[in-house]
């Protein structure tokens, strides 16, 4: 199908872009690598009169590397992600998560603002940055301000960015020594979303024992949930044996999946059982190592 | 002639390419609901206009279809999601889907039929029948086994799936000087032709049908469709060309998908693996209309149930049940791989329950000199090509824990009626006109092949050019396994008669006076046997913690007859293998109990992926047919025999009874 008509603008500045969205209002929308706007628009499930697209804006397509961790610009891509050498070293579960993302040709348009702003709970990226602790930068006309990512993600479609904001960076603090990441996607195909995924992240005392953990899960409820109860279970243990089978019953408590074509909830709680258990022994191996 | 690269990446000219001044594109409205009463429709153009009844529907139709039959669009009631209700035009696309906007439907919702077991228990979906039967066929006789030591029941359901070509379906009218002229993505273009001419009510000769390029079909463009009918009528009402293109989603909801059927088998059979009896009912899943596959399929299914196998005693109650969905189609195999999945499930089954070797009970009961079935299938001698395929597929090889899964079937090709054909010589160049239309198997390739050889001329100077119901009086399609096999019988044929002509009249043949000369020969070449070949599969496969099954090998070895051209042969087998490999792992039409589709998309009616690809072995045995040229049937040998073998690979590799395709991750760890 096509989509119903729109004005389409390309702004070359933030600026700019901020005019437009306060000319238009409620009548325009954010573009940026329109791999899940698009699809909307040419099913003519979502419509909107105008159109701004962000991609020729300068600025937003940095990763930058320091001391204190990572800056990503909104407009990095997917495929940008998955192929630098940094992020895999730093953020394994980025890479994990990039990789698995549709196919390479979406990942090559998609990019990791539009990944989070969307606010489906069947992307990849939320999980990861909320384990990873990652915050967001909000510029609006005038001003800006961060969201952490465990508060962003409100609902189905549904973010923390308002009307007239533009998600411009995903800033993630390095990661301490002995800490590794890890993300798993249980999926049917190659390019499907995930019918489970999970992120794990993991610290490592200097004796081996665990420090601190957080797991959060894909396409397990309305939103990216994060696993609770995590640090009892885990703190100061250092045995995965010990501990594989009640981190994957805390994970599947907090999750809440729903009964659709891919599966009943009880298939579902049981694949994010397996994935914790898999995540869990993958992240710990590689923090193990580091 | 296009190249296989050419094919492959798409640099053809399809039905979308073709443009004309002051076409109109046509969208059709369709109901969202499975079942519902419609009160009113405002705007369009709809079953006021036009409320012709489907004629003629080509692969599959028997001439005894019962109906009730499918209307253009909706009338009283919308008996599917997705049966069109209306239609609108515009000069773009994007105007014409605006204009959808503008239809106004008054739909009041009605609780719909969307399994067997509800056709079956619930009243019918139409008025004008007494039940939701829409043809019942016993086949065999009823009988008793006072010596049988083991009995055993199971039931089986191989769930619809979509035909999922490339390109869906497609084509452009442009109704011109008293003749509709219909360009059309098909598989037959006489079937569209007299479709056409029974819906719009038009006379042969005011219908011209051409082919062109064609992405795949498998079963899809075959035949019939409404919108097919609608967008002739706007072209001759509007008086201009119209063209319509289907969208993925309208093909998921709105075409003829395959499969959808269930079996309740019950086989009788002696401790050492000898059966003697089998019973069931088939179960099809029609759809909500009469036509098309549907009437046909359940008799075709009970009537090669016992496939390469000599068993004595046979009943089958053969049954077409309307659902609200819509009406079934012809999906590779159509019927064959139905007919083999219910058997060679039993005979796992019994394996299981005897302790024998599965390959050595199908052994034991394939046959050991032609057979005549209770359903009245002829076969002939099966064990010979059994012992064979054992060898040559490595069965015997395996050593456990590995163990594959093993599938031996008997192929029934669609050889009957024959094919028509046109061979013209003119100018020093040859050109072919076939009844059966490409749609991407590549017939260029066998065409030039035979020719060349009869007329003894370079191959370059043949064309198998675009089928045309002008250039060509009659044809048949290309569907069942058919094409190679009757459309080269019928150019070998017609090469022949001209051969015998320049004979006569010059007194020897010699490639110079053809080409020198002009020659133009067309008939339609009569076949009336069913050409029956063999087939096994191996197949070897792991299912991961996740419920994912990974198919390592998929080995095939089919009586091929003669490889007219090799390559192509390893073609369709390699891509039949992953049709099958489809079926049994990802792909499904499926609907929530209420009538919603739940496929909408074709990642969720799920094609296999480039890494879901195994590792092949294809083998052929080359046992000449009766044909002048000895090839036999092939195209659905695939289909048929990898379900069967799959299915069994993962039945050992993860102990849990394969009923239904497709084998979903859910039922496999839950
Ligand atoms: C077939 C298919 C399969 C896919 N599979 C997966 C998968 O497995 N896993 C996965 O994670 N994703 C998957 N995706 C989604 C894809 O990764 C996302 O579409 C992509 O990451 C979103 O980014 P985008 O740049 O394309 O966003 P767009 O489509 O351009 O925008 C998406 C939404 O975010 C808003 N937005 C975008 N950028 C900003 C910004 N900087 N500030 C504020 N709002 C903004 C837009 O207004 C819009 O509402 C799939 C997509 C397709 C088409």
């Amino acid at each position: 199908m096509n989509p119903r008509e729109f004005e389409y603008h390309a702004p070359h500045s933030l600026d700019e872009a901020f005019s437009l969205l306060g000319k238009y209002g409620d009548e325009s929308k954010i573009l940026a690598g329109g791999q899940s706007l698009i699809p909307l628009m040419k099913s003519r499930i979502f419509s909107m009169p105008h159109i701004i697209d962000i991609g020729k804006i300068e600025g937003l397509r940095n990763i930058e590397i320091n001391k204190s961790g990572a800056r990503i610009g909104s407009l990095v891509t997917i495929s940008d992600l998955e192929s630098e050498r940094e992020i895999a070293e730093l953020f394994p579960a980025i890479h994990d998560a990039a990789s698995q993302i549709a196919d390479p040709l979406i990942r090559n348009a998609g990019t990791i603002g539009g990944n989070i702003a969307h606010g489906d709970p069947g992307n990849d990226l939320p999980a990861v940055l909320v384990t990873l602790g990652a915050v967001f930068v909000l510029r609006r006309s005038g001003g800006e301000r961060t969201a952490d990512a465990s508060k962003f993600f409100i609902d189905t479609l549904e973010t923390d960015v308002h009307h007239g904001e533009i998600l411009t960076e995903i800033v993630i603090p390095r990661p301490g020594k002995k800490t590794a990441s890890a993300y798993l996607k249980a999926k049917k195909s190659a390019g499907d979303f995930s019918i489970a995924g999970i992120s794990t992240c993991i610290s490592m005392e200097k004796d081996g024992s665990i420090g601190s953990i957080r797991m959060a899960l894909t396409s397990s409820g309305p939103k990216v949930i994060e696993v609770t109860g995590l640090e009892e279970i885990c703190k100061g243990k250092k045995d995965y044996n010990s501990i594989a089978e009640k981190v994957s019953v805390a994970a599947v408590s907090s999750a809440k999946p729903s009964d659709d074509f891919y599966g009943t909830v009880q298939y579902k709680k049981k694949v994010i059982g397996i994935l914790a258990k898999d995540c869990l022994k993958l992240a710990m191996e590689r923090a193990e190592k580091r | 002639m296009r190249s296989e690269k050419e094919m492959v990446t798409g640099r053809m000219q399809y039905i979308d390419d073709i443009v004309m001044d002051g076409m109109l594109h046509m969208t059709v409205v369709r109901s969202p609901y499975s079942f519902a009463k419609i009160n009113a429709i405002r705007g369009g153009l709809n079953h006021t206009d036009f409320n012709s009844e489907m004629k003629s529907f080509g692969e599959g139709e028997t001439g005894e279809e019962t109906g009730p039959g499918e209307t253009m669009f909706a009338g009283s009631h919308a008996f599917y999601a997705g049966q069109p209700v209306a239609a609108v035009f515009g000069k773009t696309k994007y105007e014409s889907e605006d204009n959808a906007d503008s239809v106004e439907v008054d739909y009041e919702p009605l609780k719909p039929i969307m399994n067997l077991n509800d056709s079956l228990k619930l009243g019918p979906v139409h008025g004008s029948m007494k039940s939701n039967v829409l043809k019942r066929t016993l086949l065999g006789k009823e009988f008793s086994i006072a010596d049988s030591h083991i009995d055993l029941s199971d039931s089986f359901m191989m769930e619809r799936i979509a035909t999922n070509p490339i390109e869906g379906r497609g084509l452009v009218c442009h109704y011109d000087d008293n003749k509709l002229n219909v360009w059309i993505s098909g598989q037959s273009m006489h079937s569209i032709k007299s479709g056409l001419c029974g819906t719009l009510n038009l006379p042969p000769d005011r219908v011209r049908v051409f082919h062109v390029d064609t992405g795949g079909a498998f079963g899809l463009k075959g035949g019939m469709y409404p919108e097919y009918a609608i967008a002739g009528f706007a072209s001759m009402k509007y008086g201009k060309p119209v063209k319509w293109i289907e969208t993925r989603r309208e093909h998921l909801m709105a075409s003829k998908p395959g499969r959808g059927v269930r079996g309740d088998i019950t086989i009788s059979a002696r401790k050492d693996g000898k059966i003697l009896g089998l019973k069931g009912k088939v179960l099809v899943d029609a759809g909500a209309f009469g036509g098309s596959i549907a009437e046909f399929s359940p008799r075709f299914i009970g009537y090669q149930i016992t496939g390469p196998y000599a068993i004595g005693n046979v009943y089958v109650d053969a049954q077409a049940l309307v659902t609200n969905k819509p009406p079934q189609g012809p999906y590779r195999g159509a019927g064959r791989p139905e007919a083999s999945f219910l058997m060679e499930r039993m005979i796992d089954r019994l394996a299981d329950e005897t302790g024998l070797d599965p390959v050595d009970i199908r052994l034991t009961n394939a046959a050991t000199e032609p057979f005549k079935t209770p359903t009245g299938m002829t076969i002939p001698e099966s064990r010979s090509f059994l012992q064979d395929a054992i060898r040559e597929l490595g069965y015997r090889n395996f050593r456990k824990p590995e163990r594959p899964g093993f599938s031996f079937f008997a192929l029934l090709p669609a050889s009957s009626p024959g094919e028509g054909a046109r061979i013209r010589c003119s100018e020093g160049k040859v050109k072919v006109w076939l009844g059966g239309n490409t749609h991407g198997q590549g017939h260029e390739f066998f065409v030039k092949s035979l020719l060349s050889t009869e007329f003894r001329i370079d191959p370059g100077l043949i064309t198998l050019e675009y089928a045309d119901t002008d250039m060509l009086e009659k044809g048949e399609g290309s569907w069942g396994s058919r094409s190679a096999m009757v459309g080269g019988n019928a150019i070998i044929e017609l090469a022949r008669r001209i051969i015998k002509r320049i004979e006569k009249e010059e007194g020897h043949y010699a490639p110079e006076i053809l080409l020198d000369g002009e020659y133009d020969e067309q008939d339609f070449v009569s076949y009336k046997k069913t050409l029956i070949s063999y087939g096994a599969n191996l197949v070897t496969a792991d299912v991961d913690t996740y419920g994912n099954v990974h198919v390592k090998e998929c080995r095939s070895y089919y009586d091929v007859g003669r490889a007219l051209v090799p390559h192509m042969v390893r073609g369709q087998i390699i891509g039949g293998c992953m049709q099958g490999i489809g079926q049994t792992l990802y792909e499904e039409i499926s609907y929530s109990e209420d009538g919603t589709l739940l496929t909408g998309s074709i990642s969720d009616a799920g094609l296999p992926t480039a890494e879901k690809i195994p590792e092949f072995t294809v083998k052929y045995a080359e046992n000449p047919s009766e044909f002048p040229h000895g090839a036999k049937g092939l195209g659905e040998s695939p289909t048929i025999g990898v379900p069967t073998a799959l299915a069994r690979a993962i039945e050992l590799a993860s102990g849990k009874r394969i009923r239904n395709t497709p084998v979903r991750p859910d039922y496999l760890i839950g």
